[in-house]
């Protein structure tokens, strides 16, 4: 099983009179594993949904596999900020939807993958919100997909829940070689776990970088070198424009 | 303390009241501070009732009564879920129908019994029809609200994870709106019992209303005490069951799973 390449050519998206892309020009490789970042309400989340198929695109095209995309891809699977586990289906049941078969020997496996072997006849709301989302990602990974989005998932866990997650998904992602792309507030969890970086600025892409660190990646100089670079793109235009307001009072 | 607490918590706490009760009514009837003319005592309904076994109409009247009420509840349920459903799923059925619903829901059911009468007569339709009718709204109206309630999150991750049509109704829709919808059949169990009463107190010749009308006519009032508590205690048991099915089917629901 392999990734698939993702083609995204001048995509707008507004909401009515709300320009929220203004165009999107951006390929990924099989198997890449590309991060986004940018302030709160940039439209990070609309181009994840817009690849998902849960968006009408205003302007532009998508790809999946050089396909132009017309709705969901079966071959997508996707980890929202919070697990969306169904309340009414066991861990294992949960696991196991969108999957074609009934023998649950796919979703067990996921389960073993996230370490959760122990709770596959529990409800969902007897769960930790970090072992829900361990859940989620047993769930997007029984799929086998070939395609991850994943949109803030790790957002609401403490730290330390985080960094194993954090670990689990870039085990994984190594693993199975699937393209993922992840959108986080976090610019150190997106230097860990990146082949790739953009920031997207006011409905456009404003800053590209591979990050060429070896993995299993630590925090040496090299990986502080790169969050300060990203760190500096989104914090410097923000500065900017507060000159800017200083000037014109 | 702590000894008060413990027996508190036991549950024949909650007899304890009631018996009293009991006990005390049966005493001011034995002593004569009640005459019988105008509340016989338990004991009197009980011999009532014992007559009324003997002879067969008891069993015969509350099951005349209890068959009327389900399968009033049936038919109008399934008019109810049918509806909400429809209009839950689909905005164009909503457009069409739903403020000629609400406009039909804003007349009491009960007000139409001179009518009901006019075309059914006292038969068994007319009784089906109120109680069909009765039933038909709270139904509707919480079938239609649970599916506009369901989380449009997990809507989102069922049409990502592929999940449509019947796939989608049975896993995601269904499940999702059940627990309104059994709010809608808890409420719709009271309203059957009170239409029932109604229609056949006034509009009957069979059936536990039936009983206490003809009782009342003969002054036999440990009969009519006795049908009112007939009421009640049917109204108890399927309340009882409704909380079965709502433990049954929502138990991975917190709030229904949170027994001792
Ligand atoms: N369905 C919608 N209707 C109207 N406006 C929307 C809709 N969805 C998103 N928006 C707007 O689009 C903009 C971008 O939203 P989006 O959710 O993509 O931001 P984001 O980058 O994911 O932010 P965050 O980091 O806070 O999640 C916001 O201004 C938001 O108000
Ligand atoms: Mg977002």
């Amino acid at each position: 099983m392999k990734g698939i390449p993702v083609q995204i050519d001048q995509v707008k998206k507004s909401f009515q009179s709300l320009e929220v892309l203004k165009r999107i020009d951006l390929s990924l490789r099989s198997g890449e594993f590309l991060a986004v970042v940018g302030r709160s309400g940039c439209g990070k989340s609309t181009l994840l949904r817009l690849i998902a198929g849960l968006e009408q695109m205003s302007a532009g095209e998508i790809y999946i596999n050089q396909e132009p995309i017309t709705g969901t891809h079966p071959d997508l699977r996707m980890m929202f900020q919070d697990a969306r586990l169904l309340p009414w289906k066991t861990v294992i049941k949960n696991v196991q939807i969108g999957l074609r078969t009934k023998e649950t020997t796919i979703a067990e496996k996921a389960l073993e993958m996230v370490g959760l072997t122990d709770k596959f006849d529990q409800w969902p709301s007897s769960l930790s919100g970090g072992q829900r989302q361990r859940v989620a990602l047993a769930r997007a990974l029984a799929g086998q997909p070939k395609l991850l989005l994943l949109d803030e998932p790790l957002g609401a866990l403490d730290a330390l829940t985080r960094i194993e997650m954090q670990q689990l998904i870039e085990d994984l992602w190594s693993k199975q070689q699937f393209t993922a792309i992840l959108v986080t507030h976090d610019v150190s969890e997106a230097v860990m776990l990146a082949d790739r970086v953009i920031v997207i600025e006011a409905g456009k892409i404003t800053f590209d970088q591979k990050i060429e660190l070896a993995r299993p990646r630590e925090r040496n100089n090299d990986f502080v070198y790169y969050e300060q670079m990203i760190l500096d793109q989104l914090i410097k235009k923000s500065r900017r424009t507060h000159y800017e307001i200083e000037f014109t009072v | 303390m702590q000894s008060i607490k413990t027996l508190i918590n036991k549950s024949f706490v909650v007899w304890v009241v009631p018996v009293i009760f009991l006990v005390g009514w049966q005493l001011s009837g034995s002593f004569g501070f009640l005459s019988a003319e105008t509340l016989p005592t338990p004991w009197q309904v009980v011999k009532g009732a014992e007559r009324l076994i003997v002879d067969g109409s008891l069993i015969h009247y509350i099951w005349i009564s209890t068959k009327r009420a389900f399968i009033g509840f049936f038919i109008g349920g399934l008019i109810g879920f049918l509806l909400g459903f429809m209009n839950g799923l689909s905005r164009i059925s909503e457009k069409l129908l739903d403020t000629s619903i609400q406009m039909v829901r804003t007349i009491p059911h009960l007000a139409l019994i001179p009518l009901v009468i006019l075309w059914f007569g006292i038969g068994e339709e007319s009784k089906l029809f109120l109680v069909a009718l009765g039933v038909a709204f709270p139904i509707y109206l919480n079938t239609f609200n649970g599916i506009r309630n369901i989380d449009p999150g997990l809507l989102e991750m069922g049409k990502v994870y592929g999940l449509k049509g019947k796939v989608l109704f049975w896993q995601v829709i269904l499940p999702g709106a059940l627990p309104s919808i059994l709010v809608g059949v808890r409420y719709a169990l009271g309203v059957m019992w009170m239409s029932l009463i109604v229609a056949e107190t006034i509009a009957s010749d069979s059936g536990i209303g039936y009983m206490a009308t003809s009782a009342r006519e003969f002054m036999q009032m440990d009969i009519v005490i006795l049908s009112i508590l007939l009421y009640a205690f049917l109204g108890k048991l399927s309340d009882f069951l409704a909380g079965l099915l709502e433990k049954r089917w929502l138990k991975w629901h917190p709030n229904f799973s949170r027994s001792k």
